[in-house]
């Protein structure tokens, strides 16, 4: 298991994560993602035709998937094999997140969202063994305009690393 | 209105939510796309070993952006810039989920904040010779274990039907940074 850690930990610290995931924002989609918490204001949840914007709380939807993608995609080789970056995806837990939207735009229905993300702080906490990952991921709109900078710290249970 | 001159460091700005049930997280699932079931399906969550299922840890963390949407009037006094925050706790079906931001500094227009999510996790109402007049589902499944005993979070008052005892956690303690246009 330390083995393991320690190979991610040679691995994976200030690199780039391979690819890149992308999405295409859905009226629909945004609409109903803001009334789950009962936003009622026409900016996030009013018609087409007006024009509405994404809730700040809408980087969960697009950073979910991107992470998921980007993740879930990862291959490695560790002693001539191939693995990936977790082993146990129920062994996976969400840590910590910053979004940060200074100089970003609105997002809008009908922009395609693009997530491309490295490797940040790499860390395994011996008393309880579990291994932490910060990810740095930057969200462009199809105009390469920032729409939000996040750092989300992963955090995986012995058995999934 | 919002205007930086009136605000103050110390102040705090607060929301409650106590309408988390198993249709809500569903409804989140869909349209956040973390169908991970451990927050729609009770038999895996069990199986997980967590008694029952959790809320996403972004599902709570949506109505502290709300929080400040809401202060700012969506855009019209200004923005949220920054959030930065860290998932502790699991939060329920049933807890009532506080929201607070308290201002700890103002540098022009911008207004930095320590921001909780603080839930409120009701176990059962006992009447005065002690017999449960009321469980809820903390109760039900025992999401009360022996270190938050321990640890001072499990607490009583007394309500019309009796006494409640309930639990009081931190569940996402963090920072926010918002900027106002004036």
């Amino acid at each position: 298991m330390k083995k393991n850690a320690q190979f991610l930990i040679e691995n994976l610290g200030g690199k780039e994560i391979p690819g890149s995931h992308s999405l295409t924002v859905r009226y629909k989609t945004l609409v109903n993602f803001a009334k789950v918490f009962g936003i009622t204001d026409p900016k996030y949840v009013g018609s087409e035709e007006e024009g509405i914007v994404a809730c700040r709380a809408f980087a969960n939807h697009y950073l979910i998937k991107s992470l998921y993608t980007l993740l879930l995609g990862m291959k490695l080789e560790q002693d001539g094999k191939e693995r990936d970056f977790i082993l146990n995806l129920g062994k996976l837990l969400h840590a910590s997140q910053k979004y940060n939207w200074d100089g970003c735009v609105d997002i809008k229905p009908g922009d395609r969202l693009t997530a491309k993300g490295k490797w940040g702080k790499v860390w395994l906490v011996e008393s309880n063994m579990i291994f932490f990952a910060q990810l740095i991921v930057d969200v462009k709109n199809q105009n390469d305009e920032m729409v939000c900078k996040a750092t989300v710290s992963a955090a995986v249970r012995p058995g999934g690393y | 209105m919002v205007k930086v001159a009136d605000l103050k460091v110390g102040q705090v700005i607060k929301d409650e939510f106590d309408q988390i049930d198993r249709k809500l997280l569903k409804s989140y699932a869909k349209w956040s796309g973390d169908t991970n079931p451990i927050h729609t399906n009770d038999i895996v969550a069990e199986k997980a070993g967590l008694k029952g299922i959790i809320a996403h840890g972004l599902f709570s963390y949506g109505f502290l952006t709300k929080l400040f949407e809401d202060f700012l009037e969506h855009g019209k006094y200004g923005k949220l810039i920054e959030t930065d925050v860290t998932m502790r706790g699991m939060v329920r079906c049933g807890d009532l989920l506080v929201t607070e931001g308290k201002i700890t500094k103002i540098e022009g227009k911008r207004v930095y904040l320590d921001v909780t999510q603080t839930t409120f996790t009701y176990v059962d109402i006992k009447d005065k010779d002690g017999n449960i007049v009321k469980q809820f589902e903390a109760g039900e499944r025992g999401y009360i274990s022996d270190k938050d005993i321990e640890r001072g979070l499990v607490k009583t008052k007394e309500v019309d039907e009796g006494t409640l005892t309930y639990r009081e956690r931190i569940a996402t303690p963090g920072t926010a940074i918002i900027e106002l246009n004036d």
